[in-house]
């Protein structure tokens, strides 16, 4: 059974609203570690800024996807 | 008036005050860019900071002046920077900042305990590496690197240590 454009229209918005508030617990996560490991730094402990800073980089690797992925399904919806 | 107040500032609020869901999650990523980038820089800046800089020798004392478990304080490397030169018990010479970590109050040798200890908030660190024995310093004493020179002691470097 196809759905129909509006109810297609409304599946779009609910997963779109989850991917907003995913992305919205990423960045968070971010600033908690971008916080974390400046703390860390100055307090002289340099083992937690690498693997912080490969972890941001990959959560933002997850934001872009994700921001591109729906621009993209936008795109293709007009 | 108000036609006229139109054609100056054609932005309606409405519209202005409006942020679709695409924008706010390009602002979103955006910052979660900011943040990776950040996050990297601080990555660098601890990679590349030095745990030891070397500065212009500067003479303390001799190893004549000094008794064992006895201390003595000198500036190094800036005039402002103070430090203590310490013959522990065993007769080896070590020195540290005198600048607490905590809150900067100045520290003293404690021959009993051979030990370094900061009077404002009991805070302990050891003579061995000038790592926390007790107290709220959250890291360790800069070490002053010494070199001994026939019977003249100099300060030479600082050697900052891990938490």
């Amino acid at each position: 059974m196809t759905p129909t454009p509006t109810r297609r229209h409304g599946q779009q918005a609910i997963i779109f609203v989850a991917l907003l508030l995913f992305c919205l617990v990423l960045v968070t996560i971010q600033l908690w570690l971008f916080v974390g490991s400046l703390e860390a730094h100055l307090r002289g402990n340099r083992a937690m800024s690498i693997p912080a800073a490969i972890i941001s980089a990959t959560v933002f690797g997850l934001n872009a996807w994700m921001y591109f992925g729906v621009r993209r399904i936008e795109r293709q919806d007009l | 008036m108000e036609r006229r107040l139109q054609e100056e500032f054609p932005v309606s609020w409405v519209d202005d005050d409006y942020v679709t869901r695409r924008e706010f999650f390009r602002f979103m990523t955006l910052a979660s860019g900011g943040l990776a980038v950040g996050t990297a820089g601080i990555a660098a800046w601890s990679a590349l900071s030095r745990e030891s800089r070397s500065f212009d020798p500067v003479r303390i004392a001799s190893r004549a002046e000094m008794r064992a478990g006895s201390s003595l304080a000198f500036a190094y490397p800036r005039s402002t920077d103070l430090c203590l030169l310490i013959r522990r018990p065993t007769g080896e010479f070590v020195a540290y900042s005198r600048r607490c970590t905590h809150l900067s109050c100045p520290v003293d040798y404690q021959p009993d305990h051979d030990r370094i200890y900061c009077p404002c908030h009991n805070g302990a660190f050891s003579l061995e590496d000038g790592h926390v024995l007790q107290g709220p310093p959250p890291r360790p004493l800069p070490q002053i690197r010494l070199e001994f020179r026939g019977d003249d002691i100099f300060a030479v470097g600082l050697m900052r240590g891990e938490a």
